[in-house]
C-alpha cells in the first residue's frame, strides 16, 4: 500500500496565497477610478435594452387589439430612448455647478407642471390623474418633478453645509421639508401614490446622507405612517390593495387578480422561461403587462435567470451609485448621487416587490424597463447626472484623459473638423 | 442639536441594507419560480386551456345489402358571440344571417343583442354548404360548430327495431340504444390555449386527439321485404281494426331475420311526436298465447317420442270432457276418425289433446324448451320477453291439454317464427339474429359470431310434420288463403283468446289471429309469421285475417329473393284413415 502511492497522484496542495492574490486582482478591478462610471453606464444600458425588448413583447397584444398595430407602444418607447440618449449624454457632460444653477428654476417648473396637471390633467381611464397633453405629446410632470426635487434638495443642503448652517434642526428641515411637502401634496391630489413614495424616499435619502440624527428618522417614519393611514382612509381602494397584498388568493378574480396573475406569470416562467415573445399572461390575463407588471413578463419569458438578472443589474447600479457618493468630495454631488440612486433603486424595489408579492401594489413603473417616455426620459437624464458625478471621482478625470480621444472625436479629426489642440 | 452622523458610515450601512433586501427578493423569486413554479404554472394553464370536443361520426345502420337505414349527416350549428359584434357591424351581421339561414331578422337581432353573452345559437342543423356560404362573408363574431344529425332515410321503415338517437347523438331506443357502444365511436378533443378575450394563442401547443368514428352496423334485414311486410301489415291492421300486429320474416337456414315489422309504428326522424306504444317493437316485446300454432310442437314431440305415428288415428269428437272441463273445436263437426296429420291440418283441439295425453306433460314441456319457449330469443334487440312457460310440476289439472293447443303458455312473435324455422330447417334450431356484423369506416366487414345451432327434433320428424303443415294450406285445411300459386307452402293458423288485463280472464279480451309458415315447403328459404292482436272488424280467425297477409308477404319475398318454385307437387297426405 505504501509503495503504490509513491508516484504521488494525490491532490494538489492548496495554495491559499495564490487564491488570495487572484481574489485581490478581481477586487482591484473594482477599485479603479472609473468603476462606478462603467458599472452605472453598463447596467443602465442593459436595462434599457432589455426594457425595449420586453416592452415590445409585453405590449404587442394589447397594442394590436387597441390600435391595430403591435408596435404602437414599442415605437413610443424607441422614440423616448432616442430622445433620452442625447439628453443623458449632455447631462453626463454638464459640470456639477450647472446643476446647482438650474436647481431652483427646475423646482419652479416642476411645481407649475404639477399644478397644471390638477387643472388640465387627464386620467386616461386609470385611477390616477397624472398626464397632461401638450401639443399632442402626453407628459407626466410628476416624473421630472422627482429629478427637480433631488437636485434642488441636494443643492439646498449642500449650500447650508458650505455655510456651516446645519448645526440647527431648523436648517435641516426648512425649506427642504416644505418643498417636499408641496410636491407630495400636489402629486397626491393627482392620486399618484407611487411618485409621492419616491419623493419621500429621496427626501429621507438626503437627510440620511447629510447626517441627520436618528431621532429625526423615527419622527419621519411616524409621519409617513400617519400619511399612509390618512390616504387609505380617504381612498378605500388602497385598503383593498393592502389587504389583497397579504392574501391575493382570497379574491383572485377581484382585488387579488393582478397579483395572482403576476405570480402565474413568474411561475409559468420557471427556471429558464418560456422564451422571448412566448408569454401567455400578456394575452389579456395580466393587466398593465408593459408597465407596472413588466417584471412578471420578464420572469415568464426569461425565467428565474432573467428575473434574477434584472435584480442583479439594479443591485449593481445601486452599488455603483452609492460608490459615487462615497468617493466624491463635494457635498452637493454626494447628496445628489445618493438621492438619485435611492430614487431609482427604491422605485425598482417597490415595483418588483409588488410583483413578487412582498409589497402592496402601488402602481409604480419599473425604472428604465417599463413602457412610458415621461418616466424614461427624466430617469435617463438623472443617470446622465450621476455619470457626470462619477467622472468627478478622484482620479477619474485622469483615467478618462489617458483613454485618449473617443471615437467621435477621432472621426471628426480625420475629417479635419476636430480641434487639433487638446 | 445632537451630533450629526458620518456620511461615509451611513453610505456603507445603506449598501449593506441594499444587499440584504436584494437577497430577500432573490430568495422570494427562487421560491416563486423554483419551488412553487409548478403550482402557479398549472393554475395559470387551467385558466387559458380549453378543451373542445370533436364529435365522432356515428356509424350507419344498414340492411344486409349495405343500404343505409340510419345515417349521420354533417351539420353546422351557427352561433354568434355578441361581445365581438360592434355596433357598426351589427346591421350587416343581422342581415347576412337572416338572409342566408332564413331566420327572421328580429330573431337574429335578439341573439346578436343578447348581453352579457359569448354564445348564442342562431340555428342548428345547418347544411355544410350554407354554413360555408355564411363563413365566406367573414363576419366577426359569427362562427359555426361541427355536429351531426341522425337521419333515417326510410322514415318509419323498421323504426320499431332500429329505434332512434337523440339530438346529442346518443342512442335512445331500439338497436340505436342497444348497440350504442359500437355505433357511437369515441369523440376526439382539441386542447388549445386561449387569450382572455377568446382568441387562440398562436404559438401555444395545441393538442389534438382525433375522433374515432363509430362502426357501421349491418343488419340481416332485406329492405324491400321489410317495406312490403310493413305495408301489408299496416293495411291489414287498419282493415281489421286490430290494436297491434307484428310480422317476422326469417331465413330458416341461417336464423337471420329478413324483416320485422310492427304496427303501430312511427317516424324516427320525429320521435317527439310519437307515443310509447307506437315505438314499441312488439315482435319481441309483446308476448301472447299462441293458440293452434303451438299444436305443431305437440305433434312433433309425440312423433319424435314415438307416442304416435303420422297415420295413427284417433276418434275426434266436436267436444270432449276432461277433469270436469269441456274442450271443443272451433267449428262444429260430427265425430269422426282422423290421422295425426288430419288433426293438425284441421287444427282439432280434441284431437290434439288426445295426442298430448299419449305424450305426457314432461315430454311436452321439454319439447317446448327445445323449440325456444321460456327463453329470450337473444337477438340483442332491447326489451325481449321470454314469454311464459311454467315448470311442468306446476301445471294444474287440465293445463297439459290447454298448453298442447297453445293456451296457458305465451311467446313473442319471433319465438313462434323460430319454431317453424326449426321445422323448416330439418329440426335444427338456429338462434334468430338481427345483426349480421359491423364494418369500420374503410368498409372492412367483421361478421357477427355464428348463431347457436341446436337439434330440436330429428330430420325425419321434421319432414313428417312439414308434410302435415302443407295439409293446412290445402283446400281441406284451415288456411287455404295462405296458398301461393306455384309454390308448396307449409303453415299453420292460430286463433287464440287474449287475456283481458281488466279481469285476468279471457272474457272480453278479444283474439290474436296468426299464421306462420314457410315456403317452398320442400326446400324452405323463408319463414313468415303474421300476428294480429285484437282484430275488431270482420273475422278474427287466423286463416281469414292473417293467412292472406302471409301469402302476400311470402310471395313478394320469394320473388324478391328470386326463389324458383321447386316444381314438385305436394304429396297427398291422409287426413282421414
Amino acid at each position: 500500500m505504501t509503495s503504490t502511492s509513491a508516484t504521488g497522484d494525490g491532490p494538489v496542495p492548496r495554495r491559499p496565497g495564490l487564491l488570495r492574490a487572484r481574489l485581490a486582482e478581481v477586487l482591484h478591478l473594482f477599485d479603479r477610478p472609473l468603476t462606478s462610471y462603467y458599472v452605472i453606464f453598463g447596467s443602465m444600458m442593459l436595462l434599457i435594452a432589455l426594457g425595449l425588448i420586453m416592452v415590445l413583447s409585453s405590449s404587442s397584444i394589447d397594442s394590436l387589439t387597441e390600435t391595430g398595430s403591435p408596435y404602437t407602444l414599442f415605437r413610443k418607447q424607441v422614440i423616448s430612448v432616442v430622445i433620452g440618449l442625447p439628453l443623458m449624454l449632455v447631462a453626463s457632460r454638464l459640470p456639477p455647478r450647472v446643476y446647482r444653477v438650474i436647481a431652483y428654476p427646475l423646482m419652479v417648473v416642476a411645481v407649475l407642471g404639477l399644478v397644471a396637471v390638477l387643472f388640465m390633467g387627464d386620467s386616461y381611464a386609470t385611477g390616477a390623474v397624472r398626464w397632461i397633453n401638450i401639443g399632442g405629446l402626453t407628459i407626466q410632470p410628476s416624473e421630472p418633478a422627482k429629478l427637480a426635487f433631488v437636485i434642488w434638495g441636494a443643492d439646498l443642503l449642500a449650500r447650508k453645509e458650505e455655510l456651516n448652517m446645519l448645526t440647527e434642526w431648523r436648517h435641516l428641515l426648512v425649506p427642504l421639508m416644505p418643498g417636499v411637502g408641496v410636491l407630495t401634496l400636489l402629486v397626491l391630489l393627482g392620486r399618484d401614490l407611487g411618485t409621492s413614495l419616491v419623493l419621500m424616499t429621496a427626501f429621507l435619502a438626503l437627510l440620511w446622507v447629510v447626517g441627520a440624527p436618528g431621532r429625526l428618522f423615527v419622527g419621519m417614519l411616524g409621519l409617513v405612517a400617519l400619511l399612509v393611514a390618512i390616504m387609505v382612509v380617504v381612498e378605500p381602494y388602497r385598503m383593498d390593495r393592502l389587504t389583497s397584498f397579504i392574501d391575493p388568493a382570497a379574491d383572485p378574480g377581484g382585488t387579488g387578480y393582478q397579483a395572482m396573475h403576476g405570480r402565474y406569470a413568474l411561475g409559468s416562467g420557471g427556471l429558464l422561461g418560456v422564451g422571448i415573445g412566448a408569454s401567455r399572461e400578456k394575452w389579456q390575463y395580466l393587466p398593465h403587462p408593459e408597465s407596472d407588471f413588466i417584471f412578471a413578463i420578464i420572469g415568464e419569458e426569461l425565467g428565474l435567470v432573467g428575473s434574477l438578472l434584472v435584480i442583479g443589474l439594479f443591485g449593481l447600479f445601486g452599488y455603483a451609485g452609492i460608490r459615487v457618493a462615497q468617493r466624491v468630495r463635494d457635498p452637493f454631488m454626494r447628496l445628489a448621487a445618493t438621492a438619485l440612486t435611492a430614487w431609482i433603486v427604491v422605485q425598482a424595489l417597490v415595483n418588483i416587490g409588488a410583483v413578487i408579492g412582498v409589497l402592496p401594489i402601488t402602481g409604480i413603473p419599473l425604472p428604465l424597463v417599463s413602457s412610458g417616455g415621461s418616466a424614461l426620459v427624466p430617469t435617463m437624464f438623472a443617470l446622465g447626472t450621476l455619470l457626470s458625478f462619477a467622472k468627478r471621482e478622484p482620479g477619474a478625470r485622469q483615467a478618462l484623459a489617458a483613454r485618449g480621444p473617443g471615437l467621435p472625436v477621432r472621426a471628426l479629426s480625420w475629417l479635419g473638423l476636430g480641434s487639433r489642440k487638446r | 442639536m445632537p451630533r450629526r452622523g458620518d456620511p461615509a458610515r451611513r453610505l456603507s450601512f445603506t449598501l449593506l441594507c441594499l444587499a440584504f433586501v436584494m437577497s430577500l427578493f432573490a430568495g422570494r423569486l427562487v421560491q416563486i419560480q423554483g419551488f412553487d413554479a409548478q403550482v402557479y404554472a398549472k393554475e395559470a394553464a387551467q385558466k387559458r386551456l380549453q378543451t373542445n370536443i370533436i364529435p365522432a361520426t356515428r356509424g350507419e345502420i344498414t340492411d344486409a345489402a349495405g343500404i343505409p337505414m340510419a345515417m349521420s349527416v354533417e351539420r353546422r350549428t351557427v352561433f354568434v358571440d355578441p361581445a365581438l359584434i360592434t355596433a357598426a357591424q351589427r346591421g350587416e351581421v343581422i342581415a347576412r344571417l337572416s338572409e342566408t339561414l332564413g331566420v327572421p331578422a328580429n330573431e337574429v337581432a335578439a341573439k346578436v343583442d343578447a348581453k352579457p353573452s359569448r354564445y348564442q345559437v342562431v340555428k342548428r342543423d345547418v347544411a355544410p354548404g350554407t354554413a360555408r356560404q355564411l363563413m365566406a362573408y367573414k363576419l366577426i363574431g359569427v362562427n359555426t360548430e361541427l355536429g351531426y344529425e341522425r337521419v333515417y332515410p326510410g322514415g318509419a321503415l323498421a323504426s320499431n327495431l332500429i329505434g332512434f338517437a337523440g339530438a346529442d347523438g346518443k342512442g335512445l331506443e331500439g338497436l340505436e340504444y342497444a348497440k350504442d357502444k359500437v355505433l357511437a365511436g369515441r369523440p376526439g378533443e382539441q386542447r388549445m390555449e386561449y387569450s382572455r378575450q377568446g382568441q387562440q394563442i398562436p404559438m401555444s401547443a395545441a393538442q389534438r386527439k382525433e375522433p374515432v368514428p363509430g362502426r357501421d352496423l349491418r343488419l340481416t334485414l332485406n329492405r324491400d321485404i321489410q317495406w312490403k311486410a310493413q305495408e301489408a301489415l299496416n293495411r291489414q291492421v287498419a282493415k281489421s281494426r286490430a290494436s297491434s300486429g307484428s310480422i317476422v320474416v326469417m331465413d330458416p337456414r341461417t336464423g337471420h331475420i329478413v324483416a320485422m315489422a310492427d304496427a303501430p309504428t312511427y317516424d324516427p326522424n320525429r320521435p317527439e311526436i310519437s307515443t310509447a306504444e307506437q315505438r314499441r317493437n312488439g315482435a319481441v316485446t309483446r308476448s301472447f298465447e299462441p293458440g293452434s300454432t303451438n299444436k305443431v310442437i305437440t305433434t312433433a314431440a309425440a312423433l319424435e317420442a314415438g307416442a304416435v305415428r303420422p297415420d295413427t288415428s284417433f276418434t275426434v269428437p266436436y267436444s270432449l270432457h276432461r277433469y270436469g272441463s269441456l274442450f271443443h273445436d272451433s267449428h262444429g263437426h260430427p265425430t269422426r276418425r282422423m290421422t295425426v296429420g288430419g288433426i293438425l291440418a284441421t287444427s282439432s283441439n280434441t284431437g290434439t289433446l288426445q295426442i298430448a295425453e299419449k305424450l305426457g306433460k314432461d315430454k311436452l314441456s321439454a319439447a317446448l324448451h327445445r323449440f325456444g319457449f321460456g327463453t329470450r330469443p337473444g337477438t340483442e334487440l332491447p326489451g325481449e320477453t321470454a314469454g311464459l312457460l311454467k315448470n311442468p310440476k306446476e301445471w294444474w289439472g287440465t293445463q297439459l291439454y290447454t298448453i298442447s293447443f297453445g293456451q296457458g303458455v305465451s311467446v313473442n312473435a319471433l319465438q313462434m317464427a323460430s319454431v317453424y324455422a326449426t321445422i323448416a330447417n330439418k329440426g335444427v334450431r338456429v338462434q334468430p339474429s338481427i345483426v349480421a356484423g359491423t364494418a369500420d369506416a374503410e368498409g372492412h366487414f367483421s361478421p357477427a359470431p355464428a348463431p347457436k345451432r341446436t337439434k330440436a327434433i330429428s330430420p325425419r320428424t321434421a319432414e313428417q310434420v312439414s308434410r302435415m303443415l302443407e295439409g293446412a294450406t290445402s283446400v281441406d285445411g284451415t288456411a287455404p288463403k295462405a296458398k301461393i300459386d306455384g309454390y308448396r307452402v307449409a303453415g299453420k293458423t292460430g286463433t287464440a283468446q287474449r287475456i283481458n288485463p281488466a279481469c285476468g280472464c279471457y272474457r272480453g279480451g278479444g283474439y290474436t289471429a296468426s299464421f306462420v309458415g314457410y315456403a317452398p315447403a320442400d326446400d324452405p328459404e323463408l319463414v313468415v309469421l303474421v300476428a294480429l292482436h285484437d282484430p275488431k272488424r270482420g273475422s278474427y280467425y287466423g286463416g281469414d285475417v292473417a293467412a292472406p297477409v302471409f301469402s302476400d308477404v311470402m310471395s313478394f319475398g320469394l320473388k324478391t329473393l328470386k326463389v324458383p318454385p321447386t316444381g314438385k307437387k305436394s304429396p297427398k297426405i291422409k287426413l282421414y284413415p
